[in-house]
């Protein structure tokens, strides 16, 4: 059942080991071009997740809320929108390298709108690209191309900041223990929690949960738990419990 | 490495230093949250990764560009802009193969729609955007980058 239950919880990781041991079975010199043709990408995210998840958590823990919801904020207006096109413009690195620092800057109160034209923009406008781009296939096509793209991250964000709305967004709170929140959906199993306070926290299926079990909460404890959580996923109220 | 990735690990590294100075305790706690972070997200980039180098092994980009060349514009536009969509594919790959089209008289409309998705919108990486945002989320901005590319697409054929 143990077997079973890693499986599932896993099931892109075994599906996707389980093509490549089809290939080495059937084909293996595919296979060996795959494993070649991934390096390129496993290089390019050493170079880039590891400085982007210590700039986020930096960034985390010493931007305030206010200053992130004024600058990026849904009163932003069209600051907001140039801020986000310059954060998305001079980053590096694939499209997934931008998703723990916008859950950040969502966390603390950025707009719908802005997080997807830094996320858009994290994706095609690449300074180093476009001088690429322009040495292949032309300036004219460069430039023309580059305009109608940030054109149309203007308008596509602003219409799927009209489709999907904050409440969309993984934020289903669980009330489990008197005024502590665990946040499952928001949770990515990092195991700070459950490893910094093991009697409180405990982790299944890659997710963490409240030991419902535990008799008194060490307020010391729970605040460092809540603020190491990478995703801001556990929250108290202290007025519904006597401190 | 370009110079933007350089100058994010020279800035992020003199950020590190100056929050060591300050807050030694806030900043043994960003490195814990940092390290936290990648751990959970470590399988699922791998993951990513490893399927991307099985994508390009069973459809090498060179070939589906031929492909490409002899359709219909129509048809190619969509089918470019579809199969952009499956995978990542570095830019110093991405930019000759569409410039060697383009040269040798592919229109230059599919080549851009293939290069707008290629970058904007991912298949592959959809699972980790779903975890990350929530699916309708996900849905929405993939979808209108979608669209959008192969608007982008068809204006850049009529200016050119």
């Amino acid at each position: 059942m143990k077997v079973l239950r890693k499986i599932k919880d896993n099931l892109f990781i075994f599906t996707v080991a389980f093509a490549y041991l089809v290939m080495f079975i059937f084909k293996p010199q595919m296979g060996i071009d795959s494993i070649i043709n991934s390096g390129y990408y496993i290089k390019e995210m050493l170079m880039i997740m590891p400085v982007v998840f210590v700039l986020t958590a930096l960034l985390d823990l010493w931007i305030p809320k206010e200053k992130i919801e004024k600058h990026l904020g849904d009163e932003s207006k069209i600051k907001g929108v140039a801020l986000s096109f310059v954060l998305g413009s001079v980053s590096a690195g694939p499209i997934y390298a931008a998703f723990p620092f916008c859950i950040m800057l969502l966390k603390k109160g950025a707009s719908i709108k802005n997080i997807i034209i830094i996320l858009s923009s994290w994706a095609v406008i690449k300074i180093p690209m476009l001088t690429i781009e322009a040495k292949f296939l032309g300036p004219k096509f460069m430039i023309v191309r580059y305009i109608l793209t940030v054109t149309a991250i203007v308008i596509f964000a602003a219409i799927a900041s009209k489709i999907v709305q904050k409440s969309d967004l993984p934020a289903k709170e669980e009330k489990q223990k008197s005024g502590l929140l665990l946040n499952t959906d928001a949770c990515m199993g990092c195991t700070l929690c459950s490893k910094n306070y093991p009697e409180l926290f405990y982790m299944k299926s890659q997710k963490a949960y409240i030991n419902k079990n535990a008799e008194d909460i060490n307020l010391d404890f729970l605040r460092a738990v809540i603020k190491s959580c990478p995703v801001k996923a556990i929250e108290y109220n202290i007025d519904e419990d006597e401190v | 490495m370009d110079i933007f990735t350089r100058s994010l690990w020279i800035g992020t590294a003199m950020f590190l230093i100056v929050s060591f100075i300050k807050n030694k305790s806030k900043t043994k706690q960003a490195l814990k949250m940092a390290l936290g972070m990648g751990k959970g997200m470590l399988g699922s980039i791998l993951s990513i990764i490893f399927l991307i180098g099985l994508l390009l092994t069973l459809l090498p980009p060179q070939e589906i560009a031929l492909f490409f060349g002899k359709q219909s514009l129509f048809i190619a536009t969509v089918a470019s802009a579809a199969l952009g969509t499956i995978t990542l594919v570095p830019a110093f790959i991405a930019f000759p193969l569409v410039g060697t089209l383009v040269d040798s008289g592919v229109s230059a409309v599919p080549a851009a729609a293939f290069l707008t998705t290629l970058t904007m919108v991912g298949i592959v990486t959809f699972p980790l955007e779903k975890r990350a945002f929530g699916i309708k989320f996900a849905l929405t901005r993939n979808g209108l980058s979608f669209i959008f590319a192969m608007i982008i697409a068809l204006i850049l054929g009529v200016i050119l």
